[in-house]
């Protein structure tokens, strides 16, 4: 118990460190108090934009892109996958052109989004639903692919019809890659959120408000709307550990 | 009897002519749909005006000049971060009192995508060199610290407890046992430090840059000239591809090390 509260103690030591430095360098004139901002300022422009509610539209705007690009991109790549691994003519043909659009670094499409669909709502899911599909194709197409070969044998044997086989073998049996494959498109759907709205400024979102910040150089702002990315992305992470905890539970490893 | 020695004679070619055929349907289309014009050509650029940009950059000098910045860029930031994110990593999974001090923040950091902190950054260091070499630096520093953090903690403790009999110093015993034993994990974490950090790099530039990839397609998205938006986006791939490739290959030729 001691311990425990010891070892927290240590991990605190250079946070508020940190914060120090910055409070003394806040107070080094006035050129520095334009970077570093006063932490009483910052907490009095957080509890400013809370109450004023402009944090919280811009969140859910975020929010509700992230979601939306992530439920579409994510199901179509769900199913390209399991496509890819159920039947190789597929995987032949569809592959490789899946694996050279892959190599583009997903923010190095938004300028071609852009001429092709503007800047505003749709371009912004577009990237989002790339940044989800390309995970989900490559896990559950290895989640298929790693079925073990006689739980496939014993559901012959068993005469079970192609959707059976699809439904009671293949889907749990690719399930905790499937799962692997959501953790990753819902990080990689956050950041690139997050991406896509800064470099689209128009509209609602964290991103446009934080680059709206950086125009107008309130640090105050950019350091809030910063956290709050931090603290959504974190929450996310720990509700689908959990989540796909209490799903996978009657997996007996460990 | 014949087809069946003719396939069995080239099974390279038309295996290679499947993996062919998609991508040189698509491009035939591409020309196809650019040739009968079915779409403005706002919308869609013909493969022939790509290679008459790509020409016309290069002659230019152009093409050159933001390929070398942009890879001067990635360079540096990448082997600063990578290599401040191996030592940090290593010592805090070497020594639990700095892991007590250290982790707490380093995850907290960790959970912040690097694309979100370029605006902070921009306030700070202002849109010059230092920012962009900056954020590449701290998108290759986690992966790698991650990586090294993990391995040397994945090392059993037994391995410690025998250095600690012989009385082992604590170079030889990095060089011994550390880094035999967390050389491929670290490399995995280099390579996706490598591919986060140019793409981290491209939004960069795409942002606020005054040359590189991202800022040449960022003008013709600005100034509408697709062919160059495409030159770019091809630019970048290639780029990525390279990067990703070539890394692997230096994991396999360094595994082959390992075994011989």
């Amino acid at each position: 118990m001691g311990l425990v509260f010891l070892k927290r103690l240590k991990g605190l030591v250079l946070p508020l460190v940190l914060l120090m430095v910055w409070e003394i360098a806040s107070r080094q004139g006035r050129a520095y108090a334009l970077t570093f901002i006063p932490i009483e300022k910052i907490g009095r422009s957080l509890i400013e934009t809370i109450l004023s509610g402009e944090l919280l539209t811009n969140l859910l705007a975020s929010l509700g892109t992230a979601s939306t690009g992530l439920l579409i991109g994510g199901t179509v790549g769900l199913g390209l996958g399991s496509l890819m691994g159920l039947y190789p003519r597929v995987d032949k043909i569809i592959g490789p052109v899946f694996h050279s659009f892959r190599q583009v670094p997903l923010l190095g499409w938004i300028p071609l989004i852009g001429l092709w669909f503007g800047n505003g709502c749709l371009a912004k899911t577009l990237v989002v639903c790339l940044a989800s599909f390309y995970p989900m194709v490559l896990n559950s197409y290895a989640g298929i692919r790693n079925v073990e070969n006689n739980h496939l044998e014993v559901g012959r044997v068993l005469g079970a019809s192609r959707w059976q086989t699809y439904r009671y073998i293949l889907i749990p049996g690719a399930l905790p890659f499937i799962f692997i494959g959501i953790y990753h498109a819902l990080a990689f759907s956050w950041i690139s959120t997050v991406g896509s709205e800064l470099l689209f400024t128009a509209g609602p979102g964290l991103g446009g408000m934080m680059q709206t910040a950086q125009m107008a150089a309130k640090m105050d702002i950019v350091i809030i709307c910063v956290a709050s990315i931090g603290v959504v992305g974190l929450l996310m992470n720990v509700s689908l550990a959990k989540l796909s905890g209490h799903l996978l539970r009657w997996r007996s490893t460990r | 009897m014949n087809a069946i020695s003719t396939a069995k004679k080239l099974p390279i070619p038309a295996d290679a002519l499947g993996l062919l055929a998609v991508p040189l349907a698509m491009l035939a289309l591409w020309v196809l749909v650019t040739r009968a014009q079915w779409v403005p050509e706002q919308l869609l650029v013909s493969p022939t005006k790509v290679i008459e940009a790509v020409g016309e950059l290069w002659e230019a000098g152009e093409l050159q000049g933001h390929l070398q910045n942009s890879l001067r860029r990635l360079f540096l930031g990448f082997f600063s971060g990578a290599i401040f994110g191996l030592i940090f990593g290593v010592l805090m999974g070497l020594f639990k009192s700095m892991e007590d001090y250290c982790a707490p923040l380093f995850n907290a950091f960790r959970q912040i995508p690097s694309i979100a902190f370029i605006p902070m950054l921009i306030l700070i260091f202002g849109i010059d060199e230092t920012f962009k070499i900056i954020i590449v630096a701290k998108a290759a520093f986690f992966p790698v610290a991650l990586g090294g953090y993990d391995s040397v903690r994945g090392i059993p403790k037994n391995y410690f407890e025998v250095a600690k009999v012989y009385q082992c110093p604590l170079w030889p015993l990095i060089k011994q046992v550390v880094i035999p034993a967390t050389v491929p994990q670290i490399l995995t974490g280099l390579r996706l430090s490598l591919s986060r950090s140019w793409m981290v790099l491209v939004a960069a530039e795409l942002m606020a840059a005054d040359s590189g990839i991202g800022q040449m397609m960022e003008w013709g998205r600005q100034m509408f000239r697709m062919d160059i938006v495409v030159v770019g986006v091809f630019i970048t791939g290639l780029i990525g591809f390279a990067l990703d490739y070539g890394f692997k290959w230096l994991e396999s030729r360094m595994a082959r090390w390992k075994m011989g």
